[in-house]
């Protein structure tokens, strides 16, 4: 996993970075000012290696990782797991019983609703699954879980203004644009592509987005029934924390109009929209709860 | 970001000599020349306080260098209108008697056009300096005589083409001028309205009075009106003036609601020395296109109504977040289509354009009065610095020169159906900006 890095010092009032690297099946991208040419560039090498260590912790696709391994045997034993993905597993299930169960790590499994898919125990730092044929995929969480952390990464080295785009999906912005007030976010139109649906403006927050993915298909599964969900629109989440964002996004979509209020209402500070897009470019917003 | 953020921001990254030789009239605008006033006054007196002078009004009320001493209008109501936010100021219904308030250093034209040479000559000759609304005069004739005086009289003369002022058009000229939309090849204007252009009158005695703009025995309507402010655009981004002018003009709609005799939908050429030609068009009767100026070049485009940039090569490879290191790099900042449900490979959206700074003020033109953010404000303000210096600013009377004659051209190329250039005796010793 390489990263690109490109420096300009063009503007001596606002030097800016920008990385770009391929992470968890998803293109990352962040821009950032502030920083000169050294500095910047030694903290591209520290968010790659944070990304290597996230993609070996998550990556359920590689048969190494932890999740994998957990994946394999968590059904018949109990799995020691390293720290990030305890806290991971943790997150995860209170962001469950927080939505409902609309947010389930673990859909692709036999369990019922309400079921809770995996116990931890702390003092072993282990997961065990509570029935068979549970699997995880923390697809739907790394993204958001990943921009806190650069988050932290970032407000350790100083930077106070950056842009973090991870799988055009999840949005994470420090401070504000350098000539603005915020960063400026436009959500793509679904069916016109190219036109704006919506502007978001972020200042030291996050934004995530869920729908159907770009090929169209209908990839978000309601936990409750196993089924892809076949909604239309798109489902915009904003607040403080781009994995509660991510989170809300996710559930919200997956979960029927009438249960959608109540969910966002348990997530203070955090505010939601269904965009509906027309053929012909219109745009309908409805804001939720 | 405001015209003092944006000069502050040239300077810090380097190009504020640049821009400051572009547009000389702005070193008024500068905190040392805002210094060199700081804790003088200039008195002012206002002639005319329909609806413009009262625009200005609410502008000068924010000033603390000017004291308002005197107001004039022969309509009673709009003078006690004015009256009201100067309560102190001697009040006159004639012109003449306000000039000879000794007191009063500087003057604010806002009367019907076909006053405004002979009001602008009285004040100058009474030792005024003068800031008249545009167009500068009703004739070819009278601006020449207005500039004649103001260079023999070594005084101080505005005229109210704000644009000029306008730190989106700053911006943008800048740009035009460093090459950034390649060579200019085109300058289109437009203004749509679908207004009848009408004030209130109270009886119809008072109906040309009021309603001066609609009737050609004191304007030239929409080409004096409107198109002076836009016509500027193509000698400020090309540099030279135009060759020929030609056009078309008639009354299509507004002529079956009342009398008027000014056209209410016209069509104007500038053919340029290098052939490139600027258009004006405006119909009043409709408005789905509202306002717009626009200036073509070999690489893109610039809306200086917008303040929007459109590149005419292929869009970058990558997202909206590698442009953004673009922006910042120039300064400026932009909506990046990026967010959505997923990552959508290289298949990046073309851009929708690129504002060319940050927090553009946009004005529709429908305003009939003025609008906000549109530069008239730092055009007052450079006003009052020069009332209180004495000193006239560099090329902004020449560039409001040409912008009025070319539009009285135009309307004459209308009016005559032939194409016509600018008599060599109207041609004032300038060179535009290059």
């Amino acid at each position: 996993m390489a990263f690109e890095f490109e420096h300009s010092a063009k503007n001596p009032l606002h030097p800016v970075s920008y990385l770009k690297m391929l992470a968890m099946h998803s293109r990352l991208e962040i821009v950032w000012t502030g920083q000169q040419e050294i500095s910047a560039q030694d903290l591209a090498q520290k968010i790659h290696e944070s990304m290597l260590s996230m993609e070996r912790e998550f990556n359920r696709f590689s048969e190494k990782s932890p999740l994998s391994v957990v994946n394999l045997k968590a059904s018949r034993e109990e799995v020691c797991i390293g720290e990030d993905l305890f806290m991971a597993l943790e997150l995860c299930e209170a962001f469950r019983r927080g939505t409902r169960g609309y947010f389930d790590v673990a859909t692709s499994t036999s369990c019922g609703r309400d079921m809770v898919s995996y116990t931890l125990n702390p003092k072993s730092h282990s997961v065990r699954f509570t029935a068979a044929e549970v699997n995880l995929d923390l697809g739907g969480f790394a993204k958001g879980f990943a921009l806190e952390r650069l988050r932290t990464l970032f407000t350790e080295q100083g930077v106070e203004r950056a842009l973090m785009n991870f799988g055009s999906s999840s949005i994470l912005a420090l401070g504000s644009h350098p000539y603005g007030e915020w960063w400026a976010v436009g959500v793509d139109h679904t069916k016109q592509h190219g036109i704006v649906a919506h502007e978001v403006h972020l200042r030291d927050g996050a934004m995530s987005v869920s729908g159907r993915n770009y090929k169209g298909e209908y990839h978000i599964v309601n936990p409750h029934t196993g089924a892809s969900v076949a909604g239309e629109d798109l489902i915009l989440v904003e607040g403080r924390s781009a994995l509660v964002c991510e989170v809300l996004s996710t559930a919200l979509y997956a979960a029927p109009k009438s249960e959608r209020g109540a969910i966002l209402s348990q997530y203070e500070g955090y505010h939601a929209k269904q965009i509906a897009c027309g053929e012909c470019g219109s745009v309908e917003i409805h804001e939720i709860g | 970001m405001n015209r003092k953020e944006f000069l502050s921001d040239c300077g810090k990254i380097g190009f504020a000599g640049v821009t400051l030789s572009l547009f000389p009239w702005l070193q008024s605008c500068s905190e040392k020349a805002k210094q060199e006033v700081q804790g003088e006054k200039a008195r002012i007196g206002i002639i005319g306080t329909g609806s413009r002078g009262c625009f200005h009004i609410k502008h000068l009320v924010q000033m603390p260098n000017v004291e308002v001493v005197a107001l004039c209008d022969n309509y009673r109501p709009h003078l006690e209108d004015a009256a009201q936010y100067y309560p102190q100021a001697k009040l006159y219904d004639d012109y003449r008697c306000l000039l000879e308030q000794r007191d009063v250093e500087g003057v604010i034209i806002a009367t019907p056009l076909y006053l405004h040479a002979s009001m602008t000559l009285d004040a100058l000759s009474a030792g005024k300096r003068v800031f008249c609304e545009k167009s500068m005069g009703y004739t070819l004739d009278e601006c020449l005589d207005v500039y004649n005086k103001r260079k023999e009289t070594n005084g101080v003369l505005f005229i109210g083409q704000q644009r000029l002022f306008d730190p989106k058009y700053i911006k943008a000229m800048s740009m035009i001028h460093e090459g950034k939309i390649g060579e200019v090849v085109g300058v289109r204007n437009y203004w749509y309205r679908n207004n009848n252009w009408r004030r209130d009158v109270p009886s119809p005695e008072l109906e040309r009075h009021i309603n001066w703009r609609l009737y050609s025995e004191y304007s030239r309507g929409l080409m004096t009106e409107l198109a002076c402010h836009q016509l500027q655009n193509g000698s400020w981004a090309l540099g030279m003036l135009p060759e020929k002018v030609m056009g078309s003009g008639s009354l299509v709609h507004w002529n079956k609601v009342d009398e008027r005799d000014v056209y209410d939908c016209v069509t104007a050429i500038f053919t340029y020395p290098n052939g490139v030609n600027m258009t004006f068009e405006s119909i009043i009767s409709n408005k789905h296109f509202g306002m717009g100026e626009q200036i073509l070049g070999t690489n893109g485009t610039i809306d200086l109504v917008t303040g929007m940039y459109y590149s005419d090569e292929p869009a970058p490879k990558g997202s909206g977040m590698h442009q953004l290191v673009a922006q910042i790099e120039s300064g400026v900042m932009s909506n990046s289509v990026f967010a959505g449900t997923s990552w959508a490979a290289e298949s990046s959206p073309l851009a929708p354009g690129m504002p060319i700074m940050p927090n553009v003020k946009v004005v529709t033109g429908e305003s009939t009065v003025g609008a906000e953010a549109d530069g008239s404000k730092e055009l007052l303000e450079a006003f009052i610095h020069a009332t209180i210096t004495g000193r006239q600013p560099e090329k902004v009377l020449e560039e409001s020169y040409y912008a009025t004659q070319f539009a009285l051209l135009a309307d004459k190329a209308m009016h005559q159906n032939q194409i016509l250039t600018l008599d060599e005796k109207y041609k004032i010793p300038y060179q535009p900006l290059k």
